[in-house]
């Protein structure tokens, strides 16, 4: 490193770095053994700690539609949010805990769930919820392990208020029920 | 972080609270720059001065994007921090899609005299083909590296308008994350484009020149601290002041 990179180094504050990488980072993880940096929001699920930008006076991007202002657009939006339920139905089954840090849960089982609730081509609502496991893993929503074939929910659920659930629990109730005897990994 | 923010909050009744707050979340998480019409936060200079310190807070800065409307990014040199940790920075193979998105969208237009100066937006859309064949990346990497750029904001599909006449067939133009460069950030990417496809014009020869004595002028202000630290721990055994008086200069 030159000595005028290392001198503008030393111009950016520790903890202020630490929170620009959380957010740019949007939801790393790392053991829970290490030390936290000062100011972010910790989703730990006992081994490990995920760390996400945290909000003033307890407010969330959902404020956004009180003023009639559009959120980062999310593609297919309709679908990314179904197959998020579908995915928390089986993730999410004590429902009157919170949802993190929830369990894991076959894949296909969400799969599964979320033909139940499409109508049309089964096999192509599975490719195109395979996708979308994928866009909702990449953006910390879930936690996706292709390989294993399971998947649980991501930190940023930890996010949602307490108060905020009820509407959702409502709703993952109603949404049929993940199929028996689908082992994670097959 | 919540207690991070309270220092900066407390004086405020309610209602000023809650206006900075979202003026705060609207800046950081809205798509587009947002009117100051709408967020009373930004509209006087006072209040723009406190989010601006609720965003400092995590190296971020509030950015003008036009007269009346505003939006955050990151302060150069935490950008330039975050740039130096390999973690923080996207695959190669996501940074050279994106760069043939600037070069089709941005940087060939604006030769042409089709986009102006000092936008990093652009109406006209990459083909996927043209990514395809020029990026050289199999398809399966190609469609992972769109979907997380397009994830990131930093490229926007554009459908098909239907025309025949195939003036628009669809395809990227760089995402809504392009309003949120600073001034230098702005300045320093039509640089880096220059040199990207010019590196013999006149032009890119000017650019490595100004970087070259940038850089020299900054190590030789580094020396210069360096020295004079020395000389005033020898002298008064407190290094500190000195070297806060030799950064005031």
């Amino acid at each position: 490193m030159s000595k005028a990179s290392a001198e503008s180094k030393a111009d950016v504050d520790p903890g202020v770095l630490a929170r620009a990488r959380a957010r740019v980072l949007g939801g790393a993880s790392q053991a829970v053994t290490e030390p936290t940096p000062p100011g972010v929001v910790a989703a730990s699920d006992g081994e490990r700690v995920w760390l996400l930008s945290a909000w003033p006076d307890g407010a969330t991007p959902a404020l956004l539609e009180e003023y009639d202002t559009a959120p980062m657009p999310l593609d297919r939006s309709g679908q990314a949010r179904r197959v998020l339920a579908a995915a928390l139905r089986c993730c999410w089954t004590r429902l009157d805990d919170a949802p993190w840090p929830g369990e894991a849960a076959p894949v296909q089982a969400v799969l599964e769930v979320y033909g139940g609730m499409s109508r049309g081509d089964a096999e192509l609502a599975r490719r195109w919820a395979t996708g979308e496991l994928r866009r909702l893993s990449d953006t910390g929503w879930l936690l996706l392990d292709e390989a294993a074939g399971v998947v649980r929910p991501g930190p940023r659920v930890a996010l949602w208020p307490d108060d905020s659930l009820g509407p959702l629990r409502d709703l993952l109730r109603r949404l049929p029920e993940p199929p028996q005897g689908v082992i994670a990994g097959e | 972080m919540s207690e991070a923010f309270e220092p900066l909050l407390r004086s405020y009744d309610e209602r000023r609270r809650s206006e900075l707050v979202a003026a705060y979340m609207a800046v950081e998480h809205a798509a587009e720059p947002v009117p100051e019409a709408r967020f009373a936060g930004l509209r006087e200079p006072a209040s723009r001065r406190t989010v601006e310190a609720m965003l400092n807070l995590s190296g971020r800065t509030l950015i003008r994007a036009d007269r009346t409307s505003w939006t955050s990014g990151y302060r150069d040199e935490v950008a330039a921090e975050l740039a130096r940790d390999p973690a923080c920075v996207p695959p190669a193979g996501d940074r050279a899609v994106l760069a043939l998105v600037l070069i089709h969208s941005v940087a060939i237009p604006r030769a042409a005299g089709r986009l102006p100066d000092d936008t990093w937006l652009s109406p006209h859309p990459t083909p996927l083909e043209e990514l395809r064949r020029r990026s050289q990346l199999p398809i399966g990497e190609l469609e992972s590296a769109l979907r997380r750029l397009r994830l990131a904001g930093l490229v926007t599909q554009v459908r098909a308008d239907g025309r025949t006449d195939g003036a628009d067939a669809g395809g990227f133009v760089p995402g809504p994350q392009f309003h949120r460069l600073t001034p230098a950030a702005r300045r320093r990417l039509q640089e880096e484009l220059i040199l990207a496809a010019g590196p013999d014009s006149p032009l890119a020869a000017t650019i490595r020149a100004r970087r070259r004595s940038r850089e020299r002028a900054e190590q030789e202000a580094a020396a210069r601290r360096e020295t004079s630290a020395e000389r005033a721990g020898v002298e008064q055994g407190d290094v500190s002041t000195q070297d806060v008086r030799e950064e005031g200069l």
